[in-house]
């Protein structure tokens, strides 16, 4: 059960920063602010 | 010499002979471009005249007039003949028989090259002769088309000669040392084609095999390279370059073929052409199994109608994001032309696409569901399917929802406005795009449970694969369903970017987690074969459906794009003065397009039947075998 949910944990972690990462420099290459409506 | 080496240097001679033919096209057309602008201008300069130069209406060019302008029609029997009936639906017809026949004839042929690739490198024996036999059903059925293909064509260009002489006599005008190539093309590939059909069983094995694989390779080269051409008509007719605004050729045919919807337009098509090939072959495989009389038959027809249908779905994955760049390209060309498309007098047509779309990928998803009944250990899957079933269902109403409807000023008033409060929210594309990538990331899921049905993998890191993948796709849903409503919350021109990071999450699904899935089912436990031919009678009507809709959809939006034109030959260059410039009711133009698949499908039957008159006898032990011992690809599907 504990390996289980390491197993979930780290998962999530490196899918949570794959998918922003892929939000934030696909927006980027279009010239326009993923983040835009928290900056603003 | 011997006969082994006379054969090969036979072959090899036909290899370089099919180059040839192929390599003909390009060095015919290199005096072309030649005789434009420099031809033109010492021809003038020997004249004596004065040399004209006019702009291009795409490339802003300078460029000498080398063309006379297009010309000003106007209705009566010189410009546009006719019968007591409607030209342009004549003209319809033709085009869209022509377009069924040759997208069919284009995209077979690629199958049967992967096919037998699959075969040549296949190190199963019985298999690789059951992967070859199949690729050679495929191009016959495919051989008896392409005469079909050809006759059409025929009956097309006699259509517009006769019908639209002076529009016609414009296009081939500018485009005529293109309808040469194209033409020398043609020869080309009538010549690949039939010394590829007629040297298979003279070269199935050994180096002879390999020749025979490239020359499939050069076969399709040439196929997508005729396609290309013919795209750039139709390019040209919806966006066109290389011309001034009086429409007279400026000597540059590079300009006139490289339109603005050119490069979209070709890979739009060939995707579609596959997808669409796919699915008539699958239909074929599913008539065939449902009229089958022995389980040998049934097994070898249940495998074919998998392998045309994956062939087809993996095309048909990529083809709404080609449709999209298409769509994209068309709103920076004339942003009045995208939005009569998606939101103005074509946008109902779009809503009726979608379905299709919709229909589509249910109709996948379900054979798929279907197919996990036919392998030993695919149980454990059954019950996850209904959540399957309402992402889908989910994806696909927010993907059909009308941004508005057509109502009574009753109705109008009681929903109190032309947007419904609720469901009106779904009508926008932030929405649709996050229904289209569920649909697909759905579709993927589907797939990858397909693929490891029967099978526990035995890698030692199988527990964190497992947790992984379900980790990756649960976030890529969170994702692409985040980005949709974040859509909302941010202004147009922000907001039109999401659409790539949303492609982006349902890509990686695509090719991560089925390359993940590769690697965790290497040396995979089979729990048990996959027991061909015993499939639900439901899954062949599921392929029959996917082939339908494709057919119906292909003729649904060959019309959109054709009408985005309105009453222009040529967008803004030539105008159609005959009575029928207008744009039929969207009613008319589903009998129409009905009308057209139910012809191609009678016709097409027809091609089936002619091809099972010459069908080639399977030694039983070679077709299917015994049923769940039989087309197993090496422990995969």
């Amino acid at each position: 059960m504990g390996q289980t949910i390491f197993y979930i944990l780290i998962s999530t972690v490196i899918c949570v920063a794959y998918f922003t990462l892929v939000d934030h420099y696909l927006m980027d290459m279009q010239g326009l602010d993923y983040w835009y409506l928290f900056r603003k | 010499m011997g006969l082994i080496t006379r054969k090969k240097v036979l072959s090899v001679m036909a290899l370089c002979a099919m180059i040839t033919l192929l390599l003909l096209p390009v060095v015919v057309s290199i005096p072309s471009p030649a005789a434009g602008e420099e031809a033109a201008a010492d021809a003038a300069k020997k004249d004596g005249d004065k040399v004209e130069k006019g702009r291009d209406v795409y490339y802003k060019t300078e460029g000498i007039v080398v063309g006379a302008p297009a010309p000003k029609t106007t209705d009566g029997p010189k410009d546009y003949p006719r019968y007591n009936f409607e030209s342009r639906v004549l003209l319809w017809f033709a085009n869209q028989q022509h377009l069924y026949y040759g997208s069919f004839v284009l995209a077979v042929p690629i199958f049967c090259m992967i096919i037998e690739f699959m075969g040549v490198v296949s190190k199963d024996k019985a298999l690789a002769k059951r992967y070859d036999q199949l690729a050679y059903d495929f191009v016959k059925i495919s051989l008896t088309a392409y005469s079909l293909t050809a006759i059409l064509g025929g009956i097309l260009i006699f259509t517009f000669l006769t019908l639209y002489p002076a529009f016609f006599g414009y296009l081939s005008s500018i485009f005529r040392p293109v309808m040469h190539i194209y033409a020398l093309m043609f020869v080309a590939e009538s010549g690949t084609l039939y010394i590829y059909y007629y040297g298979w069983d003279k070269m199935k094995e050994g180096f002879l095999k390999w020749i025979h694989l490239s020359m499939s390779v050069v076969l399709n080269i040439i196929g997508t390279l005729l396609m290309f051409l013919a795209n750039s008509w139709i390019g040209f007719m919806m966006s066109p370059a290389g011309v001034d605004e009086q429409g007279r050729f400026l000597g540059n045919i590079w300009h006139v073929i490289h339109t603005a919807l050119w490069n979209p337009l070709n890979v739009h098509r060939i995707l579609g052409n596959m997808a669409f090939g796919g699915g008539v072959v699958a239909a074929y495989a599913a008539y065939r199994f449902l009229a089958s009389k022995t389980d040998e038959d049934r097994a070898h027809y249940d495998w074919m109608g998998y392998i045309a249908m994956a062939i087809g779905v993996a095309f048909l994955i990529p083809l709404p994001f080609a449709g999209y760049w298409l769509m994209r390209e068309v709103y920076a060309y004339r942003q009045q032309m995208g939005i009569t498309l998606m939101g103005g007098l074509l946008a109902w047509l779009f809503i009726i696409q979608a379905t299709m779309i919709g229909i589509l990928f249910l109709s996948s998803n379900y054979y798929l569901w279907q197919a996990l009944g036919r392998m030993r250990g695919a149980e454990k899957y059954q019950r996850y399917i209904k959540y399957l079933v309402f992402l889908l269902v989910c994806g696909f109403l927010v993907f059909i929802t009308p941004h508005t409807m057509v109502m009574s000023p009753a109705e109008l008033k009681a929903m109190g406005g032309q947007q419904h409060p609720v469901l009106g929210n779904y009508g926008v594309m932030s929405a649709k795009n996050g229904g289209i990538n569920v649909i697909i990331t759905t579709t993927v899921l589907s797939f990858i449970w397909y693929m490891r049905g029967n099978k526990v993998s035995t890698v030692s890191w199988s527990k964190f694969g497992n947790i992984f993948m379900g980790v990756f796709f649960f976030f890529a849903y969170v994702n692409i369903i985040w980005l949709a409503i974040y859509g909302y919350y941010i202004p147009a021109n922000v907001r039109v970017g999401l659409s790539v990071p949303q492609v982006a999450t349902t890509l990686s699904c695509l090719f991560f987690m089925m390359a993940l899935n590769g690697f965790m089912m290497k040396g995979a436990k089979q729990m048990g074969p996959i027991e061909w031919g015993k499939i639900s009678a439901r899954s062949q009507y599921a392929l029959i459906m996917l082939a339908t809709a494709f057919t119906w959809m292909m003729g649904l939006m060959g019309y959109i794009r054709s009408s985005v034109r309105l009453f222009w030959h040529v967008n803004e260059i030539m105008r159609d003065n005959s009575p029928w410039a207008y744009t039929h009711t969207v009613g008319f133009a589903a009998n129409m397009i009905s009308f057209n698949v139910l012809f191609f499908w009678i016709s097409i039957l027809f091609v089936f039947w002619l091809g099972s008159l010459t069908a080639k006898k399977v030694p039983v032990g070679e077709k299917a075998g015994v049923p769940g011992g039989a087309p197993q690809p090496a422990g995969s599907h």
